[in-house]
């Protein structure tokens, strides 16, 4: 049994946030109902994209055409069945679809609706159209990411919306919870905005308190005495950027600085004023990283991090998706990695990265492979309404269960 | 007891996190989970963490993270201290442990769930209690390093770059927050409790976007070179988001969904150059066609004014982000029309905080300011108000 067996979740989302928060709770457990039509499933939202089948395993496929009234009577129909109705779409949407929290709420009012646009509901910004990287750049992410002097790097991927789908996640089951006391759903407005804002919630709180403004510090952090602190470029396996070889190296007290220096062989300049406290070696931390990038320059970075380890300094090698694939003996260890029994009809063999959660008693290790489009319309009409195999198919004929 | 109509308010959680799940039991304490925190007699070493309020001294790190609790101070060599820290184990629902926390070694875990068999207790570690990373030490960096997001962050002119502040234990934090609610529900409807462990490092690379999708199907992304995706800068892997400067600061350009749209919108501009060449209009040449688009975008972008732009982009639902600064997130103007601020008091003074991430219309939550337990080892139980 996983935790969450038992809970109907309705579907409405695309792309990654709305996606990834129901594939949360789809591996661990509930039943979560997939909606998509042949009209919207196109580019990332095809059944056929790989970014799709990622982000939809263990859940169930229907397939409605909401431009069609009798795909709006069963959408109805399901939201009455719900526990959670969730979507991503622009303000508004299920309203118009006459499924919107007002609507059904007096139906049943245990359901929980979650709407997780990119601004939120109400302000003047609400309407504003956004992606992940949207969302990065505004709420300061993409600024504050970067080298020092260097103009914002900001994130090559989409960060925020995995941050969106866990709040979404954690919202819901607040929901439930709250439920269980009241007896009532209730509406949640999750504005993917302020979820960005939020991780960076400690410098907007600097700014209002000492009036300071964060900048990009490149590997250092902003704000404690950690040093060394960096990514350390150790030997290359060839000359292309991928064969670049970092170790990623930290201090954070005198007991991980002298273990460092230990590994070092306790060079002279270590006993530098320089580098006597961590203090000093944060001041001079251009300096320490010039010495230390020319002790690993020559090393063998995964070596190298195994023997800083051994003697208690934090490092880790910069690893790459080839790495986290192919090599990570921590990942192998946990099966993080896995392959779906059965193949995908489009994509063939697909694989699944586990849910990184390990329940004692209700372990999930159930994954299955996402559906194709109303790959379950009997399946889910059936269980949630109690349709017949036959109606379903003249639903189908018809062209609004498509 | 939390009485203001809060989502969580009869949820009792036993705070015990490190920096790796602090932000986890923030979301559970905002929505008004009673939460207390128990420090060690030489007091909690995260309130260290800077920033400072410069009148007060205060940890802003430890105001905002650590918000909405009520702590107490452990007399570790004390027996009583230690028998009441164990007891509130007896009351709670949620226990969350944390390798880095002092007192998470003086809980004994399993006779705590002996006497309350719903306990959930969620502990969550650099890399779990097995494998042969388990017992490696992992700060932000490290965990960013192996996690495969340093990876993906930075450019071919800079190291590889971790995320700004701790973005990836908020990851792990957010990845808590969510297990301890799903063993809550499981703990609800069978009168089951357990143990659950949350490693940081899968937290991480489950959290890459593109980069597993990458590497098993790379034969479908014409513009696969490898099966990684080196370190770019902002540029996604669709090729179809990037940071481009504009005139007077920079924005985050993107010509998706709506490609054609953004095409009439450079000819409406005069700034089209040779975009409508029928050779874009050959299959073979439409991987080049967005590659030219983008060129051509970023020429017209660099001498436009910043903000203009923005509203434009916006007016026309097109998906552009405005690269703001921490001030200008700070006076934003969608954020104090949802009154997303709260206010926190920071030594003497109130001042403006980040609020909660959602908003519930029926149980709202909020940021409350974190009380201190004015209580001695012999009466923690009776300050904390547990006993049923």
């Amino acid at each position: 049994m996983r935790p969450l067996e038992g809970i109907r979740i309705l579907d409405f989302t695309h792309v990654l946030a709305g996606p990834f928060c129901t594939r949360l709770l789809a591996d661990m457990g509930a039943d979560v109902v997939k909606v998509n039509s042949t009209k919207r499933a196109a580019a990332n939202n095809a059944p056929s994209s790989p970014y799709y089948a990622i982000w939809n395993r263990n859940k169930r496929a229907l397939a409605l055409d909401m431009s069609q009234d009798d795909a709006k009577g069963v959408a109805k129909s399901l939201v009455s069945q719900a526990d959670v109705v969730i979507d991503n779409f622009s303000l508004g949407v299920l309203d118009r679809w006459g499924i919107g929290f007002d609507d059904v709420s007096t139906s049943n009012d245990q359901v929980i609706y979650v709407q997780m646009s990119g601004m939120g509901s109400g302000g003047p910004w609400s309407d504003f159209v956004t992606y992940a990287p949207t969302i990065h750049a505004l709420a300061g992410l993409t600024y504050t990411t970067g080298v020092p002097d260097g103009g914002p790097i900001g994130l090559g991927f989409s960060y925020n919306d995995h941050q969106a789908g866990l709040h979404g996640a954690v919202a819901i089951l607040s929901a439930i919870e709250a439920r269980r006391q009241t007896g009532k759903g209730q509406r949640i407005d999750l504005a993917q905005f302020e979820v960005g804002a939020a991780m960076i919630g400690v410098s907007l709180l600097d700014y209002f308190v000492n009036g300071r403004e964060a900048k990009p510090c490149g590997n250092r952090l902003p704000y404690d005495k950690f040093a060394p602190h960096g990514c350390f470029q150790c030997r290359s396996y060839g000359g292309d950027i991928l064969d670049e070889r970092w170790l990623a190296i930290v201090c954070r007290d005198d007991d991980e600085w002298q273990a460092l220096c230990s590994v070092m062989g306790a060079p002279d300049w270590c006993r530098e004023e320089a580098f006597c406290s961590a203090e000093a070696r944060c001041e001079n931390a251009e300096e320490l990283d010039r010495h230390m990038n020319a002790w690993t320059r020559d090393q063998d970075a995964n070596e190298l991090m195994y023997t800083l380890q051994s003697a208690g300094v934090p490092a880790g090698v910069v690893q790459t998706g080839i790495d986290l694939a192919e090599s990570d003996p921590q990942l192998q260890a946990h099966e993080f990695i896995r392959f779906m029994d059965e193949p995908h009809p489009r994509l063939g063999e697909t694989f699944a990265d586990r849910l990184p959660i390990y329940f004692e008693r209700t372990p999930c290790e159930i994954y299955e492979r996402s559906r194709l489009l109303g790959e379950d319309n009997v399946s889910v009409l059936a269980d949630w309404l109690g349709m017949s195999e036959d109606d379903v198919r003249a639903g189908e004929e018809a062209g609004f269960l498509t | 007891m939390s009485n203001r109509g809060e989502a969580l308010q009869q949820t009792r959680i036993v705070d015990l996190s490190d920096d790796k799940a602090i932000y986890g039991v923030k979301l559970l304490a905002d929505l008004g989970a009673d939460v207390v925190r128990p420090e060690p007699s030489s007091g909690d070493p995260l309130r260290h963490r800077g920033p400072f309020d410069e009148e007060s001294g205060d940890s802003l790190w430890y105001t905002f993270f650590a918000s909405s609790r009520r702590h107490f101070k452990v007399d570790e060599t004390s027996s009583a201290s230690l028998y009441e820290l164990n007891a509130l184990l007896s009351s709670a629902d949620l226990c969350f442990l944390g390798r880095e926390n002092s007192l998470a070694d003086r809980v004994n875990v399993e006779a705590a769930r002996t006497r309350n068999p719903k306990l959930v207790v969620v502990d969550v570690s650099p890399f779990g209690n097995t494998g042969p990373w388990s017992d490696f030490k992992a700060p932000d960096l490290v965990a960013s390093a192996l996690g495969g997001s340093s990876g993906i962050t930075g450019d071919d002119y800079t190291p590889p770059l971790k995320l700004f502040g701790e973005l990836n234990f908020t990851i792990s934090g957010s990845y808590a927050a969510t297990a301890a609610l799903a063993g809550l529900y499981h703990a609800q409807e069978t009168g089951e409790g357990q143990s659950i462990e949350v490693p940081v490092h899968e937290c991480i690379a489950s959290s890459l976007e593109h980069v597993f999708m990458w590497y098993y199907y790379h034969e479908h992304f014409p513009n696969a070179r490898a099966k990684a995706l080196e370190r770019r800068g902002s540029l996604h892997w669709t090729n179809l988001y990037v940071v481009m400067p504009t005139k007077d600061g920079a924005m985050m350009v993107t010509p998706t969904p709506n490609l054609e749209a953004q095409l009439a919108w450079l000819v409406e501009e005069g700034s089209f150059q040779d975009l409508l060449d029928p050779k874009y209009e050959e299959p073979e040449n439409r991987r080049r066609y967005s590659q030219r688009l983008m060129e051509v975008i970023r020429e017209w972008v660099a001498a436009e004014d910043t903000e203009d732009l923005f509203f434009k982009a916006q007016e026309r639902h097109a998906p552009y982000g405005w690269v703001q600064t921490v001030p200008q997130v700070a006076n934003n103007p969608q954020l104090e029309a949802r009154s997303w601020w709260q206010k926190t008091r920071v030594g003497e003074r109130r001042v403006p905080s980040p609020g909660i991430p959602f908003q519930f219309l029926g149980t709202p939550g909020q940021v409350s300011e974190s009380g201190w337990l004015e209580t001695n080892a012999s009466n923690v139980l009776d300050a904390v108000g547990w006993e049923d």
